[in-house]
């Protein structure tokens, strides 16, 4: 019966990961067709849809947006985050638990909830700049996940480590970076990462903040679709995934995806 | 009470939050009852009387009820093979459940259509395996809906669950055995039950994320499934209607709220014992 | 000869290229409390679980009052354990806990009710019925894991490491109250420990093993004053050692010229073979030389003091020997860096091949 309960969960996690990455494969031979259509399996091969990607009009615009935005409240989250992540964890807050659990709690609410609500608001305050809005708005998004891994690898950190450090001849700040730094790395760019895809992939939010000139990634991509779908999007969306495993690879030669794994 | 100089650190993040995201948030609230001639609550009526929208909400957690449900029988026996494979096998297999996550959500439906579609891989796969004589519609169907969220969801129910039962001491079981339990009862009584704050967070985060849904039902179905998220977005941005949209946003919230809060209720309960 | 409760032969386990059970047999009394004993790695928890049905053996066969069980499953085999961290079930209270097994069987609850009270007495933890087994101290968590174990009436009690994983006092005071519950239930009990002052309390044999063979099999005294080879000398109690070279054999005794002297011994070993002397420590005085002793001149490199007693550590020649003498009293003039006459009975010296 053991066995049993084996070979049960050994082919239920089969069938996950090939149910999972089947609408993620199936797009890259896409990529390659000849014909502007759909069709599978696809026929010839040709990277004119590659090529097409730098011509559809917004859409390299929509990317560098995109990553320009994801960055930058990537960037912000951090450091709001670790502040508050130290306060939490090494002061003494009034309400500790209760503050954490509301630097936490954008994750827990429907993005597009979040999104109506800043679109009324910015409204309301006469803040018609989409670039800004997104902004404010994607730190909202991004923040949650810093905290989260960062407060998870802080309070798992043995602070004694420090003053082991401080008794062996380090300053406090040099120990902090020496100690502290390489320790809670995972936490950071496991927080990041996090941070980062969230804010890149986001529509629910960003769906009520764009503008006709201010179009995120996500935004411009669903456009497309509804308008005039082409192979170009199956090529774009190859070069996403491609580039979401090399940064997985990265992250996993700087941190070590084991150690991201179990935060 | 003497301040903790290092607690203001905590002050930029949870002031922005307030700010930014609180404040928002009740303005929504507010604008729920605001109706043209001031304070009212006809949104709520609406969305709460009307049957179109009572047909909306029930629809909505429908879909989420489907999607927890095809997830947490997916999820929960592939979570324990996960929890116990070694080394690097285990590395890659996570790496493979964390890669979904990672990719736009745009980026699947749009990919799950192609699966789908008359000319797609799917039929392309029946045709040629002879189940079929001709291709199957099964694009703008409610079961490739369904299949369609399973598949954006299930990575949020499958790490969860590992998370918890790779934590299992593998002892119990063992003791469990010595003591005469055959196999079933170990499961059923040793593992199931420790396993269960993984499966409640799974729920949890399943049924919260799901309920919401906007993405995949507008790609995979359009207007003939509507959500409550459809419809928030649609009096928002085509009808204008705000009333109408903060009050489903509210409703939404609620449910959100109804759900998070149950969880954490349920955990406490969990952990206590 | 008495037939044996528990009957394992020949009992041979891998682990990949690693032989973890060697072609073991031993045999336990019914009713007798048996310790296996050895460094981490020798082979006992491994034993200890094949007995259990936990592990399946490559070869030999495991029999439990005449009944082969080798080929049972470890929920058919009625053999109770007794965990190194008590493995008691989280989620379940003190008396669901001690109830758990009876469950499993499927006694209903009108039976299992007093079994479980009568188990709660027999161990003294029956204001705990009720409270989660998270909040309970060390001590009684054994205590708990101890009547689960027993209510279900096993034919065997194996016990992995039962007192490890609580402080000195506590430690010394358990072992002499799970020896006395035991006795009074009337089970055989098997002991898996690396501690073997541990063993010499609770056991009535003790099993010394190494590299998955079992050493020696023998009675606390027995084990102690007739070691069966340096291994054993070394891992039960203390003592004396000094290498040396057998000059001279006759009339089973041997002289042995070692770096401090020449030493003589009870034994038969050829002339020229590598050997080690040694002798217990009670059996050691300072005195010079008298007849039917061995002695010598030792430097004293540490003096310890321990209440009752007063250790001198002698720097013997090299790393390998050491030696200590045991006094109630430390003599005048002595301390570290003294030169002291040692004196043991030939009688009592013992001889081992060097390893």
């Amino acid at each position: 019966m053991e066995r049993l309960g084996r070979i049960v969960s050994v082919t239920a996690l089969a069938l996950v990961i090939l149910f999972l990455l089947l609408p993620i494969l199936v797009v890259v031979p896409v990529s390659f067709t000849e014909a502007p259509v759909f069709r599978f399996p696809p026929e010839g091969f040709s990277l004119q849809w590659y090529e097409k990607i730098g011509r559809v009009d917004g859409l390299l615009s929509a990317i560098g947006l995109s990553a320009r935005l994801a960055a930058l409240a990537t960037a912000i989250s951090l450091l709001l985050g670790t502040l508050a992540a130290i306060a939490l964890v090494r002061g003494v807050v009034p309400g500790g638990a209760a503050v954490t659990a509301f630097t936490l709690s954008p994750l827990m609410l429907p993005g597009l909830v979040l999104g109506i609500a800043l679109l009324q608001a910015m409204r309301e305050i006469g803040l018609r700049d989409a670039w800004w809005s997104l902004l404010l708005a994607h730190v909202v998004i991004t923040l949650p996940f810093v905290m989260r891994t960062v407060l998870s690898s802080l309070s798992l950190f043995d602070f004694s480590m420090v003053d082991a450090a401080r008794t062996l001849g380090c300053s406090y700040p040099v120990a902090l970076w020496r100690v502290l730094v390489p320790n809670i790395l995972p936490g950071f760019v496991s927080g990041a990462l996090f941070a980062f895809i969230a804010s890149f992939d986001n529509y629910p939010v960003s769906m009520f903040l764009v503008d006709v000139r201010t179009k995120t990634l996500p935004i411009a991509l669903l456009n497309f679709i509804e308008i005039s779908p082409d192979p170009t999007l199956a090529a774009l969306s190859t070069g996403l995934i491609v580039l979401t495993i090399a940064v997985l690879f990265l992250c996993d030669r700087l941190v070590g995806l084991r150690r991201m794994a179990s935060i | 009470m003497r301040r903790d100089p290092l607690a203001l650190l905590a002050l930029p993040g949870v002031g922005y939050l307030v700010i930014v995201f609180l404040a928002p948030l009740l303005l929504l609230l507010y604008a729920s009852v605001r109706g043209p001639d001031g304070f009212s609550l006809d949104g709520y009526a609406r969305v709460l009387g009307d049957p179109y929208y009572r047909g909306v909400i029930g629809a909505s957690l429908q879909l989420a009820l489907i999607t927890t449900g095809g997830a947490l029988l997916l999820g929960y026996p592939a979570a324990f093979a996960l929890a116990r494979a070694r080394g690097t096998t285990q590395v890659v297999l996570f790496a493979l459940i964390f890669l979904p996550l990672t990719v736009s959500i745009i980026v699947k439906s749009f990919g799950w259509g192609i699966v789908l579609r008359r000319d797609g891989i799917l039929n392309w796969a029946l045709l040629n395996l002879g189940l079929i004589e001709r291709p199957v519609r099964m694009i703008f169907t409610e079961g490739a809906l369904y299949a369609g969220m399973i598949n954006v969801f299930l990575p949020f129910m499958v790490l969860p669950i590992y998370a918890v039962v790779r934590m299992l001491d593998p002892r119990l079981p063992d003791a469990a055995a010595t003591l005469g339990a055959s196999p079933w009862f170990r499961f059923t009584r040793v593992t199931l039950p420790l396993s269960l704050p993984g499966v409640v967070a799974g729920v949890s985060l399943v049924f919260s994320l799901s309920v919401a849904a906007y993405v995949t039902p507008s790609l995979l179905m359009g207007d003939r499934y509507m959500t409550m998220s459809m419809v928030m977005a649609k009096a928002f941005l085509n009808l204008r209607d705000w009333q109408l949209g903060a009050a489903m946003a509210a409703v939404l919230l609620v449910v959100a709220l109804v759900v998070v809060v149950g969880a954490a209720a349920l955990q406490r309960r969990l952990g206590g014992r | 000869m008495i037939k044996a409760h528990l009957a394992v032969r020949g009992a041979s386990k891998r682990f990949g290229p690693a032989t973890v059970l060697d072609d073991l047999s031993i045999g336990v009394a019914q009713g007798e409390f048996v310790s296996l004993l050895g460094p981490s790695g020798c082979g006992k928890t491994t034993l200890l679980r094949c007995i259990a049905g936990l592990l399946r053996l490559d070869a030999g066969s495991i029999a439990v009052a005449g009944r082969d069980i080798s080929a049972l499953p470890a929920h058919k085999r009625n053999v109770g354990v007794v965990f190194q961290n008590y493995a008691l079930f989280p989620h379940l209270t003190v008396a669901e806990n001690i109830g758990f097994g009876l469950r499993a069987q499927g006694v209903g609850a009108a039976e299992a009710a007093p079994r479980i009270a009568e188990a709660l007495a027999l161990v003294r933890m029956s204001e705990f019925a009720a409270r989660p087994v998270t909040a309970l101290s060390g001590g009684q968590q054994q205590r708990v894991a101890v009547a689960r174990a027993l209510v279900v009436r096993p034919t065997l009690l194996l016990l992995d490491e039962p007192f490890s994983a609580l402080d000195r006092k506590l430690r010394e005071t358990m072992q002499v109250e799970l020896k006395h519950l035991l006795r009074e239930v009337g089970i055989t009990a098997i002991f898996v420990t690396h501690d073997q002052e541990e063993a010499l309390v609770v056991s009535d044999r003790i099993a010394v093993m190494r590299d998955g063979r079992i050493e020696q099999l023998a009675d606390p005294a027995t084990l102690y004053q007739q070691p069966a080879s340096l291994y054993v000398l070394e891992f039960v109690g203390q003592s004396m050692r000094l290498g040396g070279t057998v000059r001279a054999a006759e009339a089973g005794e041997v002289m042995v010229e070692t770096r401090l002297g020449a030493v003589r011994a009870p034994g038969h070993f050829a002339a020229g073979s590598q050997v080690v002397v040694a002798v217990r420590p009670e059996a050691v005085s300072l005195g010079g030389a008298a007849p039917g002793l061995n002695s010598f001149e030792a430097r004293v490199s540490e003096v310890s003091f321990l209440g009752s007693r007063t250790q001198l550590h002698l720097d013997l020649a090299d790393e390998q020997d050491s030696g200590m003498v045991e006094l109630a009293r430390l003599p005048a003039g002595i301390g570290p860096g003294s030169a002291v006459p040692v004196a043991f009975p030939v009688a009592e010296t013992m001889v081992f091949p060097a390893s």
